[in-house]
């Protein structure tokens, strides 16, 4: 067996990094499963972990590249439906579908970057139609060659529209997709002269849609057909050839490689030479995309620390990632497209033509409580019924902000539990833990695919040995300081006895003392007090870096 | 590129403090105001207030000094005595006396002919325009939105902040999680069932667990979760010191009649602006604060109205300023806009309809202060109307470039030539300044009704046309 990976990035040796990871004997576990699953597709449930882990890595690896065995039948009902959709919401619950359902993760989640990296807005295109013929040509290509994806993507209508294809005129060229072609869809900035996109916008015009706004058509009339001069190279170039120059570039597949590695391994952006035989392989492979992806998925490097928990989940990806790994039946999938906005990723909508901020720009405290919110939903199990949306929330500037704080007391017990089927306990219970340490694990491995760390678990096995307050004990004053606030002193000793011997705090009137963590054995496991303590553990557990990273 | 890098690092630096173990949202609230101090400069604010409806130009910086003027508005232009005089020829609306003291203290600019290439005079199709900054409409998220992605904002700051229970302005559209409003208060606040304070405690317990010393992804994933609830609590005590009686709907019109409410009340301008007010002062990281002052449509009466209205955006403006301290008075400026003015000619019910360019209003410490742009002649009009000289988006441009630090032509989609608006380096001009006699009053509290008869304002004239003065 190779030496293990440096843990310097910068010393690895490149053509150590992209071979083929041969785990040993245990070491293909959970934690790289679910990594896998994270990166590879929208996360695992629990019996998908479990049949990986009996499959070995290079059988779930091909599984992925190929997909379920009904894939193709699935695709096939996929397309047809998609195309009677007429509101932008139902486009999404669609693609939120086939991601979970469609029966190939990997297709979906490179067409979701694929989406990213072409991104081409609803807002402008005001289409359903020609989003969702996007999203096909994009489903089609995302594990396919990309010469022939970056000509389909020139001549798509929503792209065409979007980028103003149809202002750009024999004479009064329109650069737009000629510097979009460039910059973001093939080599990146610094890889082209301003010179060859006034050249490319040259060969590009006549690239219309028709005036249906239907489909491509050459408008022949519009087109200069004059020699051009791209990339140093002459000749009465049209649309096609740009693409193909564009293609022919070195640049080219060293800018797919960066994006695609920052997408899959990891968002610290990575020494050339580390890169490297990435872009060998898949220039030599006329860009063979799903060659690439699976030598990333299979390697050392993506099965390293190097890659793990090194990117910050997209928005899609936690929000599916919680569905999928904690609720054993399907949720409402349109529940979960009014969140995914909020978290900043509306789906068919990125923000303009460069693609969603991605890494740590996901996350601002609008987007963060969003994704904290969404994990709430997850917990309590608050879906709406039978695809029956709930009353809207209360709407109004005057919202009487001491009421809103102020907490009601809270019956636990008496909250009601959710449906089974989308309970979170059903899933935690489901292995029949024996004790309070065993409930933690359990919750650590279904969100995480590994053990919290030892620190952490204490405190949730407090919490959880710990009764909420009665009904008379809840409020503490808004303003008030926190139950828990405890100096900076013993970070070990959590709980009641700190906060009561040390700070007490401001003189509350006459309020008992919070309740004390109740000794293991007198927690019943399945009683409903205790599983509302789960979920809230479970809820805390997704507010972590733990679940946030992917 | 190097850009996510440097934020991480810069984000990260301060991170090691939280190795000190208690996680205490006081704590990072004070060591976000300590960071602010130091990055005031670069974190200016710019709070926008849209005057809805169309606001009449005409009346709000009169040309009194026009007989033009007074021929066209028989019944509602103001004379000589009664307006706040800015030179022999113009003068404000007699009851923006606190916007008068701030041109005074050079801290107002005054931009007249604000227009844009064949005006549309319908209020929704106008709104647009001057919303997504783009005539042709080809844009469907707005300006500020689009200005966004560009714009720098400290901690886990929300860029963009709506205050008022409408729909989301479409300026502000489009800036997926980067815009919250504060209308929707379920939209941002934490949802928690059970036993909230207790399950907060625990997250926050969580996230400040061991800090390794490395500037790593999961350190500053910490760190936000700890910012994104000191910003709720932030957020949450701004609107609790609010006061205000909470009663009452959105506007101010009942039966044709101006009602006026509770001026903390969070549903009036004032209320609004003393929350702006206090979410700066709490060291909130947003840059862009909107608000909206309805009613402007002044097709008839319109002196009553159009005087409660500017006397309110007047005095709201002033006590902004005055309640906020001068280090954080320094980085806000405010600019009002509308999406038209009205026609050079009153109607036979003593208002004015649709018409088209109109004036601006910019305020704050470091705008350049004086009158911008001559005011568009009464005798040169197309279809009774001004003709502007000043595109809009030039006043746009000038304040992202040289106001929120936001590359101008990547947002407008074209170079703007810019106007003299903002001077950084400009220190408040002696004895002025935000007024320190002032100061004791609370924020958002009214230092006198505006809308008292005469209070501190000649009386608005009811009937009685004026007399031609010159």
């Amino acid at each position: 067996m190779a030496d293990a990976l440096s843990s310097d990035l910068t010393k690895v040796d490149p053509s150590e990094a992209w071979k083929p990871w041969k785990p040993a004997s245990g070491e293909w576990n959970r934690k790289w499963v679910s990594h896998l699953y994270r990166r590879a597709g929208f996360g695992a449930t629990p019996a998908e972990t479990d049949k990986a882990i009996a499959d070995g890595l290079s059988k779930t690896l091909a599984h992925f590249m190929t997909g379920d065995p009904d894939a193709a039948d699935r695709l096939e009902l996929l397309t047809e439906t998609g195309k009677y959709y007429t509101e932008p919401v139902n486009l999404r619950v669609w693609w939120l579908y086939a991601m979970t359902e469609g029966g190939h993760p990997l297709r979906e989640k490179l067409a979701l970057f694929w989406h990213n990296h072409f991104a081409t807005s609803y807002a402008k295109v005001r289409s359903t139609k020609l989003m969702y013929e996007q999203n096909v040509t994009i489903r089609k290509h995302a594990l396919g060659t990309f010469r022939p994806f970056l000509l389909d993507m020139s001549k798509d209508t929503a792209m065409l529209v979007w980028l103003d294809s149809n202002r750009n005129v024999k004479g009064a060229p329109n650069e737009n997709y000629a510097r979009e072609v460039m910059e973001l869809f093939s080599l990146g900035v610094g890889n082209y002269t301003e010179k060859d996109i006034q050249e490319a916008a040259r060969a590009l015009t006549g690239w219309h849609h028709d005036a249906e706004v239907q489909k491509f058509e050459f408008n022949r009339e519009l087109h200069d057909d004059g020699n051009k001069t791209i990339f140093g190279k002459t000749g009465k170039w049209s649309g096609e050839d740009v693409v193909r120059l564009c293609c022919d570039q070195g640049a080219c597949a060293k800018f797919l490689v960066s994006k695609l590695y920052a997408f899959l391994v990891s968002e610290t952006p990575p020494p050339k030479a580390l890169v490297a035989p990435l872009a060998d392989q898949f220039r030599k492979s006329d860009y063979d995309t799903a060659a690439l992806v699976k030598t990333i998925l299979g390697s050392r490097l993506f099965f390293s620390e190097h890659a793990y928990h090194k990117r910050v989940k997209w928005p899609v990806e936690c929000a599916l990632g919680a569905v999928r790994s904690a609720t054993g039946e399907r949720v409402p999938l349109a529940d979960v497209v009014d969140p995914l906005s909020k978290m900043g990723q509306a789906l068919f909508a990125p923000p303009n033509v460069k693609g969603w901020r991605t890494g740590t720009d996901w996350l601002n405290s609008a987007t963060l409580l969003a994704r904290n919110n969404f994990a709430e939903k997850v917990a309590v199990g608050d879906w709406s019924r039978n695809g029956r949306g709930r009353p809207p929330q209360q709407f109004g500037f005057v919202a009487e902000p001491t009421k809103i704080d102020e907490p009601k007391p809270v019956d636990t017990a008496s909250a009601p539990a959710p449906e089974a089927k989308h309970d979170v306990c059903t899933t935690i219970f489901a292995a029949n833990p024996k004790d309070v340490a065993a409930v933690v694990t359990q919750m650590s491995t279904l969100l995480y695919g590994e053990a919290a760390a030892p620190a952490q678990v204490k405190k949730l096995e407090t919490f959880l040995l710990t009764p909420g307050p009665t009904a008379g004990a809840a409020p503490v004053a808004p303003k008030g300081p926190k139950p828990k606030s405890k100096g900076p002193t013993p970070p070990e000793t959590k709980s009641a006895d700190g906060t009561k011997t040390k700070s007490e705090p401001e003189p509350k009137p006459k309020k008992a003392e919070p309740p004390k963590p109740l000794d293991p054995k007198d927690v019943k496991l399945d009683s409903p007090e205790f599983k509302a303590r789960v979920r809230e553990a479970y809820h805390a557990m997704m507010c972590l870096p733990e679940y946030q990273l992917n | 590129m190097s850009t996510r890098r440097d934020f991480l690092k810069t984000t990260l630096g301060a991170s090691s403090l939280l190795a000190v173990g208690g996680v205490v949202p006081e704590f990072l609230a004070s060591t976000a105001r300590a960071a602010e101090k130091e990055d005031k400069k670069k974190d200016t604010i710019l709070v926008v207030i849209e005057l809805t409806g169309g606001n009449d130009g005409l009346n709000t910086v009169a040309p009194y000094g026009d007989d033009l003027y007074h021929k066209a508005r028989p019944t509602l232009a103001f004379g000589k005595k009664e307006v706040q005089k800015l030179d022999d020829y113009h003068g404000l609306h007699p009851r923006m006396n606190e916007l008068k003291r701030l041109y005074d203290e050079k801290r107002l600019a005054v931009i007249q002919g604000v227009g844009y290439p064949n005006p549309d005079r319908s209020h929704f199709e106008s709104m647009d325009i001057w919303q997504l900054a783009d005539p042709k409409r080809g844009h469907t998220s707005g300006w500020l939105a689009r200005s966004i992605p560009g714009m720098s904002v400290r901690d886990a700051g929300v860029p963009g902040m709506y205050l008022g229970n409408e729909r989301l302005p479409v300026a502000i559209q489009g800036a997926d999680g980067g815009v919250i409003s504060l209308a929707d208060r379920a939209s941002f606040k934490l949802q928690l069932t059970g036993n909230q304070a207790n399950r907060k405690a625990l997250i926050e317990d969580l996230n400040g667990e061991k800090d390794t010393g490395k500037a790593d992804l999961a350190a500053f994933v910490r760190k936000r979760q700890l910012q994104t609830y000191t910003s709720l609590k932030k957020i949450d005590d701004a609107l609790r010191e609010a006061g205000g009686s909470g009663q009452g709907r959105t506007n101010e019109f009942v039966g044709g009649r101006v009602v006026q409410r509770d001026p903390d009340d969070l549903n009036t301008l004032s209320g609004k602006l003393g929350l702006v007010g206090r979410l700066i002062q709490k060291g909130l990281g947003t840059r862009i604060y909107y608000v909206q002052l309805g009613g402007f449509d002044t097709h008839s009466g319109q002196a009553e109205m159009h005087a409660k209205l500017l006397g309110e955006l007047s005095t709201s403006i002033g006590n902004f300023f005055n309640g906020l301290q001068a280090e954080h008075s320094e980085r806000v400026a405010v600019m009002t806009y509308s999406e038209f003015g009205r026609r050079v000619k009153e109607n036979g019910s003593r208002g004015t309809d649709h018409g088209s360019g109109s004036c601006m209003f910019l305020a704050g410490s470091q705008v350049v202060g004086g009158l911008v742009g001559k005011h568009p002649s009464l005798s040169d009009l197309t279809d009774g109307d001004i003709k502007y000289h000043t595109d809009f988006r030039r006043v746009y441009a000038t304040l992202l470039d040289d106001w929120l630090e936001v590359d101008s032509r990547g947002v407008l989609d074209d170079k703007f030539e810019k106007l003299p608006l903002i001077d950084r380096k400009k220190k408040a001009p002696a004895g002025s300044g935000p007024s320190k006699s002032n100061n004791p009053l609370p924020p958002g509290a009214l230092p006198d009704d505006p809308t008292a008869p005469g209070a501190g304002a000649p009386p608005v004239k009811e009937d009685v046309p004026p007399p031609v003065e010159k």
